[in-house]
């Protein structure tokens, strides 16, 4: 997968390409309004992640130029201001998904999968398996080396959420969001209880233990490293 | 382009518009009472002349009567004396002159044209301008009775010159008085209303002495004139809102340095510590999950603090929809159930609502906190009750749980920003005691209102929504 970084603060441009390559994918990086626009109707990428504010052009021009062009690539914008405006005329112009700056980087990592997962051809999931671990999705059960296991809704949504994305880290703040629709910080602990009792549920009697904490981060559902 | 009217449009000066006033009056009882004194002076001078008129008139008759001959012309002559600018003719019943004066008015004319009268009247006088001098006279016609022979026709005239002059030296100088007047009454008036503003000049010098680090300065409505004591108050109250503001905002502003302050300093130490030696990758790696997990906690105090400053600075920004908040609060219960499982608390819904207009997201957020908070003093076995109420005009949310009593000193302060119940230290899961200053910045983006109950048995807090959103 290539990606296409358009920003011009060095600091954030920087990590955001290291964190990017680290997570697997091929990153150009430019940090300028001409030179985005330049890359990215002469290179083909998988998506462009592109900052609103940049020297040159701003991003609201190159991605009118680009879409202008026929160019349907998926386009993460980066916004400054949290205004609402803003954000309606970044998704009207064509833009895919907007994060608000300053951002996590677990939280641009999962737009960026989403986006791109959207893009190409979703699996026909109606059934997950990952190790021993199986989710029937049209019946919303869940069964551990054949052994059926009693979920509440939310633990299977929850379940279901980790096991779509597995390997990645899911920072809480996208738990909340996604499982129980909470798009606001809670002061609470209520994730972590919840991703205990779900640890008790399918790991604590059996091996290997699927669900990760990534301290500082969040959680991800995965084989654990050989 | 530049307003070039705006002058016009904005309320004439106080001392302009009580000088006009004063002007104006004074301009209308002085033109009134011109009126009157001259109108008064023209017919005290009318009835003189119409007396005098009518004195000659009757010597003119006694004549008559005397010569009993109306050709005896010297008799006429002699029928009046003494008098000066006056005039008589007298014709009898065939339109023959037989007296008329040698000088003064065409009488004979005069007579002709005039329709006469029995009696000199006041009615029948007219005045009347001839070779540039006027008269005021009459007609009479006299006879047919016992004491004349015959019927006469008498026409009497006066120069009345010397009046009208008297007249119009009398309007000029009452023009001049006139003049002086109004321009010494507008002169006062002007200066009563600078005087007048005295006060307001004095007070205005102390309101500038008032600056943002003397905002404790007030006042005294009883040092200005009663008319400004009203203003002086206001000014005084809207000084003490300013203050309490500033307050809280200075209190504000030393609150965040010293809540970003311990975890900033916690951090350069630990930095500082784990730098001092050579570590293995393991303790470097711990140090920066250790690190990673307070830059998280800075991260959200930052947000919560950017949230409240949002919703206070800008309340109208609400994304208003129909909100049902038994819905609200039933997908939060869902959300708290793991916790609330495992600290062994119940939750429960109790009452109905109609649907509010509110921005959702917003609602959610404050209930959110306030159930959270209730879970976190609620002792295990314990049941937190959300309870809904509503009159024609509120809709009425509380939170109650059951646990320790907060004492009132402390309940009063709990909204505040920063406030921790017993200034506990952090615990692990807990906020930076923002939660609370959040439900009530989103409850007051509402037009509704907060406020907390607490007994030995139970802690209440209420959320007070108007039924119509303004």
């Amino acid at each position: 997968m290539k990606l296409l970084v358009v920003e011009d603060e060095h600091k954030t441009a920087d990590y955001v390409r290291q964190g990017l390559m680290e997570a697997g994918f091929v990153v150009d990086l430019a940090r300028d309004g001409p030179d985005g626009l330049h890359m990215a109707t002469t290179e083909h990428y998988d998506l462009i992640v592109l900052d609103v504010m940049l020297p040159g052009m701003d991003g609201r021009k190159i991605l009118q130029t680009i879409r202008a062009a026929g160019n349907q690539v998926p386009v993460l914008f980066l916004t400054a201001r949290s205004s609402v405006d803003d954000r309606v005329q970044g998704l009207e112009l064509g833009a895919d998904d907007y994060l608000v700056k300053p951002f996590v980087f677990s939280e641009l990592l999962a737009r960026v999968r989403t986006l791109l997962r959207r893009g190409g051809s979703p699996i026909p999931h109606d059934r997950i398996q990952i190790a021993d671990l199986e989710l029937d999705l049209a019946r919303r059960r869940a069964t551990r080396a054949g052994q059926r296991i009693n979920l509440t809704s939310k633990e299977f949504a929850l379940l279901e959420l980790l096991a779509r994305r597995q390997g990645e880290v899911l920072p809480r703040s996208l738990i909340a969001s996604q499982v129980w629709d909470m798009n606001f910080d809670s002061d609470t602990n209520v994730i972590d209880v919840a991703i205990r009792r779900l640890r008790a549920k399918i790991d604590d009697s059996f091996e290997p233990k699927l669900i990760q904490t990534v301290r500082g981060m969040g959680y991800t559902l995965d084989l654990p490293d050989a | 382009m530049p307003d070039r009217f705006a002058f016009l449009r904005r309320p004439a000066s106080l001392s302009a518009r009580v000088t006009g006033l004063v002007g104006i009056a004074m301009m209308v009882v002085l033109l009134l009472f011109s009126w009157v004194s001259v109108g008064s002076l023209d017919r005290h001078f009318a009835e003189m002349d119409e007396e005098e008129l009518g004195v000659i008139a009757s010597s003119v008759i006694r004549a008559l009567g005397e010569v009993q001959d109306g050709s005896d012309t010297q008799a006429l002559r002699r029928a009046v004396r003494g008098h000066h600018g006056v005039y008589y003719y007298v014709a009898d019943a065939g339109g023959k002159t037989l007296y008329a004066p040698k000088d003064g008015p065409d009488l004979a004319s005069f007579a002709r044209r005039t329709p006469p009268v029995p009696l000199a009247d006041r009615q029948s006088m007219t005045i009347w301008e001839e070779n540039g001098k006027s008269y005021r006279g009459g007609v009479i016609q006299v006879g047919g009775d016992t004491s004349l022979s015959g019927t006469y026709t008498i026409a009497v005239a006066m120069n009345i010159g010397g009046h009208l002059e008297f007249i119009r030296s009398f309007k000029r100088i009452q023009w001049w008085t006139i003049c002086v007047v109004m321009c010494i009454a507008i002169l006062v008036a002007w200066f009563a209303v600078r005087w007048g503003h005295i006060p307001i000049h004095r007070a205005n010098e102390k309101i500038r002495a008032i600056t943002s680090s003397k905002l404790y300065l007030r006042l005294d409505p009883k040092a200005v004139p009663v008319e400004l004591e009203e203003t002086i108050a206001s000014f005084n109250d809207m000084l003490g809102r300013i203050e309490d503001g500033f307050e809280q905002l200075a209190n504000f502003s030393a609150d965040i340095a010293h809540e970003l302050r311990t975890p900033v300093t916690n951090l350069t130490t630990q930095t500082e510590v784990a730098l001092g030696q050579a570590r293995s990758a393991d303790e470097y790696r711990e140090i920066l999950y250790s690190n990673l997990e307070e830059f998280g906690r800075l991260n959200r105090m930052i947000n919560d603090m950017l949230f409240l400053a949002q919703t206070e600075n800008d309340p109208g920004n609400l994304n208003l929809e129909s909100v049902v908040l038994e819905d609200a609060v039933r997908g939060l219960f869902e959300y708290f159930e793991a916790l609330v499982e495992e600290r062994g608390v119940k939750l429960e819904l109790r009452g109905r609502t109609t649907p509010i207009r509110g921005d959702r997201e917003m609602l959610r957020r404050a209930l959110s906190n306030l159930i959270s908070n209730a879970i976190r003093y609620t002792p295990s076995g314990e049941t937190i009750t959300v309870r809904f109420s509503q009159n024609d005009r509120d809709v009425i949310i509380s939170v109650e749980n059951p646990g320790e009593k907060i004492p009132p000193e402390e309940l009063s302060r709990i909204f505040n920003r920063f406030y921790r119940v017993g200034h506990a230290a952090h615990r692990k899961g807990e906020g930076a005691g923002l939660g609370l200053a959040i439900v009530k910045s989103i409850v007051e983006a509402h037009g509704g209102s907060v406020s907390a109950l607490s007994d030995e048995k139970l802690t209440k807090f209420y959320i007070l929504l108007p039924l119509t959103e303004s």
